[in-house]
């Protein structure tokens, strides 16, 4: 098991107000585990407590076992934490570590801190450029890309720490739908390659593309937890302030006009993944 | 010659410098941004130097003097040497370089990152300043014209610009350590810096050359500085 | 007001150091409509809407507003007919508190007083933050300063309001909010446009969709027609994809049905429900 928390309650330095109550959550090598709810339910927390950078890198009070590959982050210094498992936030620019000048750099930055050998590190990066297919973006300034080739770099930093587990808060939210498009399938690739994935979305979509458990926090508790599809046809998402798939919005506003059947034999959420127009993008008017 | 041969030997080494790295045009704003102490230093010492008796000319109640004028000259070559050195220092050291060298010497890391980041966070800080500027003016704040409406445009903007870095900061330290960055031990030295025998004998015979130079100027053998 | 409410004409513009992002842009928005402006980032939307209220002036080409071009005219004097809320709110809000940052924008274009007050008052109301005056906007979270930001554009009362990415870092009921709003606005007759990535948020709350690909603009129609199969292929070329709903109509042989609504009415149509 990758990650494992049991009964995870946190509250930030200096506060009272406990942001995590209870959190149960498992998530195993090459499955992507999706976290969605509200704003302010608590996900962000979630990431941190999971990555084990909290309480050791920002402090606060955490009670409860997280379990990252074994150790528990209790008694884990935040650089070895990042050996386990690394996060990516939603702003890229925020990722970058604004010293390198070429993204290959940036790439080595992780690596170069730990103190590994030239050759080792050359390995690193050259494995998480191929991993993330973004060996021609080398020479690149990192600071003049496209906010989805950036969130690629930043995630592909981490991977050259080689960590086995991945979480991602919000790492689409800036991006424009190809940038999505990128992220999503880049992620998709890595679950392949076996890493684990906690990923927070709002974007139900992308979530139905990549995941395989959906976790519902509300208020900082795990309100429901299950498979993907189930948990995202579930009518009390919409309740809970979470915007279901489009795939299950126009399943039930069909079924509720009484034209369910019109969508016999449609899947929906295949629909979706397949690429618009055949021969894949590029025709033009 | 004592006063002169100082400065001027540090100015010709300087010229000779630039000319070899061919950074002559580059110098001209360091130039230009000595000018408005060079000229206080000119006028104070040319009118007022104290004790002077050997005025130039009389133009009413101002008196420059001669010993003044040199005075003046002196002090002028001198902070032009000081300033064109650093210049010259500036423009043939990429900042890579210069970070990767201290770093090898022994630097930690932190005060690397902190001085790269500071240096590379020069163009993004001025670009959401623009930014931060646009939001406001969007909403009405007229910056366009006189000074004092420029000016007034400061205190909207400062308010963003400072929270938003600060805000950040807990971001970036998070990505940071995501990226092992408080690992303990020497990071990796990626570059190799070339450092011919050549180079380092000249470092070497510079230093112990300008010790000696003080050395011998102090006991009156040398007419420096 | 004469004329058009934002027309460009010939609109083209080079950034300083190259880029050339707007190319021979003509555009007319008339009164009162409601436009989406979509296109890949790149693009030139942000680019293309920092002209009308003169962030941005134009290499060549013209850009007049009801009817006046606008030419050298400040920003802050344009202010008082365009509102632009920029996508990250964080770029704009100074004040202690919500009130103050709300007032910000009315006080600038010379309101003072119980006018003042009434007109923050009214801002606040329409994005659901009454009550929170005297809250710091830091202790709001990031979605609802979304919307604080977008009511200190809304105090000012503009005719023309122009909104970059509202529904970005939304969670549902924040897009519902946002959808609400605009749906409010066009109703009393303000002309709005908002760029957006969100393809479901354009194809059900606009009248008018316009898209962009390296400073062109496209496609410029309804979103019936924007979204309809024939113009899918321009669409991919600019890494765009239409609304699921279109593409399960397309593929059930009901022809152009960008929303959940427009799929049913045209199963409806087609035999009705059992």
């Amino acid at each position: 098991m990758s990650l494992q928390m049991r009964g995870a309650t946190y509250a930030y330095a200096g506060t009272k107000a406990t942001v995590l109550e209870g959190v149960d959550l498992d998530v195993e090598p090459g499955r992507v585990v999706a976290v969605v709810g509200p704003n302010e339910s608590g996900k962000s927390t979630l990431c941190l407590v999971a990555a084990g950078l909290a309480p050791a890198a920002i402090g606060g009070r955490l009670s409860g076992s997280v379990v990252l590959d074994g150790q528990e982050t209790a008694t884990l210094k935040p650089y070895e934490a990042a050996q386990r498992c690394g996060i990516l936030f939603q702003n890229p620019a925020t990722q970058l570590s604004g010293t390198s000048a070429t993204v290959w750099e940036e790439l080595a930055f992780g690596p170069r801190n730990l103190g590994l050998s030239i050759e080792e590190v050359v390995e690193r990066v050259e494995g998480a450029m191929t991993t993330l297919q973004i060996g021609g973006l080398a020479e690149r300034d990192p600071h003049r890309l496209s906010g989805g080739q950036a969130q690629l770099v930043a995630l592909a930093s981490v991977v050259a720490l080689r960590p086995s587990m991945l979480i991602l808060d919000e790492p689409t939210s800036q991006l424009d739908p190809a940038g999505t498009r990128l992220v999503g399938d880049a992620l998709a690739r890595l679950a392949a390659s076996g890493t684990a994935i906690l990923l927070v979305e709002h974007k139900t979509g992308l979530v139905e593309r990549v995941a395989d458990q959906v976790v519902l926090l509300v208020g900082g508790r795990v309100e429901t937890v299950g498979p993907a599809a189930t948990v995202l046809a579930d009518p009390q998402l919409d309740e809970f302030g979470v915007d279901p798939p489009p795939s299950a919005r126009i399943t039930r506003a069909l079924a509720a006009a009484g034209h369910a059947d019109r969508l016999a034999g449609l899947d929906l959420a295949a629909l979706e993944a397949e690429p618009v127009v055949s021969g894949g993008l590029g025709g033009g008017a | 010659m004592r006063g002169w041969t100082g400065p001027l030997v540090v100015l010709a080494m300087v010229v000779a410098t630039a000319a070899v790295a061919r950074i002559g045009r580059s110098m001209v704003p360091f130039a230009l941004a000595v000018i408005p102490l060079v000229a206080s230093i000119l006028l104070i010492n040319t009118f007022l130097f104290p004790g002077a008796t050997d005025v130039i000319v009389r133009i009413g109640p101002l008196t420059p003097t001669w010993t003044g004028l040199e005075a003046a000259l002196q002090a002028t070559l001198r902070v032009a040497s000081f300033a064109l050195s650093v210049a010259v220092f500036a423009l043939t050291t990429p900042t890579d370089d210069l970070l990767a060298d201290l770093e090898r010497r022994g630097l930690g890391r932190r005060g690397i990152f902190v001085i790269g980041a500071a240096i590379g966070m020069i163009p993004r800080i001025a670009e959401r300043a623009s930014e931060i500027t646009d939001s406001q003016r969007a909403r009405g704040l007229d910056t366009e014209g006189s000074p004092v409406r420029r000016v007034r445009g400061v205190v909207p903007l400062a308010g963003p610009l400072i929270i938003g870095a600060l805000s950040e900061v807990e971001e970036r330290t998070m990505a940071l350590e995501a990226r092992a960055f408080s690992a303990p031990g020497r990071r990796t030295t990626l570059r190799q810096l070339p450092d011919s025998t050549s180079q380092r004998f000249v470092r070497w015979a510079a230093g112990l050359g300008a010790i000696v130079a003080v050395a011998a100027s102090l006991a009156g053998f040398l007419p420096l500085p | 007001m004469t004329g058009p409410a934002i027309q460009l004409e010939g609109v083209s513009f080079d950034y300083p150091r190259g880029p050339r992002a707007l190319d021979g842009i003509d555009l007319q928005v008339a009164t009162g409509e409601l436009v989406a402006i979509v296109g890949q980032n790149g693009s030139g939307k942000s680019t293309l809407v920092r002209h009308v209220n003169g962030l941005l002036r134009p290499t060549s080409g013209s850009v007049a507003i009801n009817g006046r071009p606008v030419g050298r005219r400040h920003v802050a004097e344009l202010a008082r007919e365009v509102g632009l809320a920029f996508q990250n709110p964080d770029r704009q809000i100074f004040a202690g508190k919500v009130r103050a940052e709300v007032a910000f924008g009315p006080r600038n274009l010379g309101r003072r007083g119980a006018d003042l007050d009434a007109v923050v008052e009214r801002a606040l109301a329409i994005v659901g933050l009454t009550g929170d005056e005297d809250t710091n906007p830091y202790d709001l979270g990031f979605s609802r300063r979304k919307l604080l930001a977008l009511a200190s554009i809304l105090a000012m009362e503009t005719p023309i309001v122009i909104l970059d990415e509202p529904t970005t870092g939304q969670d549902a009921r924040g897009i519902s909010r946002v959808q609400k709003i605009v749906a409010d606005l066009s109703a009393a007759g303000l002309t709005v446009i908002a760029i957006s990535h969100d393809m479901r948020f354009v194809a059900e709350s606009f009248q008018r969709v316009v898209v962009m690909r390296a400073g062109r603009i496209v496609l410029d129609g309804a979103p019936q027609g924007v979204f309809a199969e024939e113009a899918w292929p321009t669409l991919a070329s600019t890494f765009l994809e239409p609304p699921l709903a279109a593409r399960v109509g397309a593929r059930l042989g009901l022809g152009a049905t960008p929303t959940e609504a427009a799929l049913v009415s045209a199963l409806a149509a087609q035999a009705p429900a059992r």
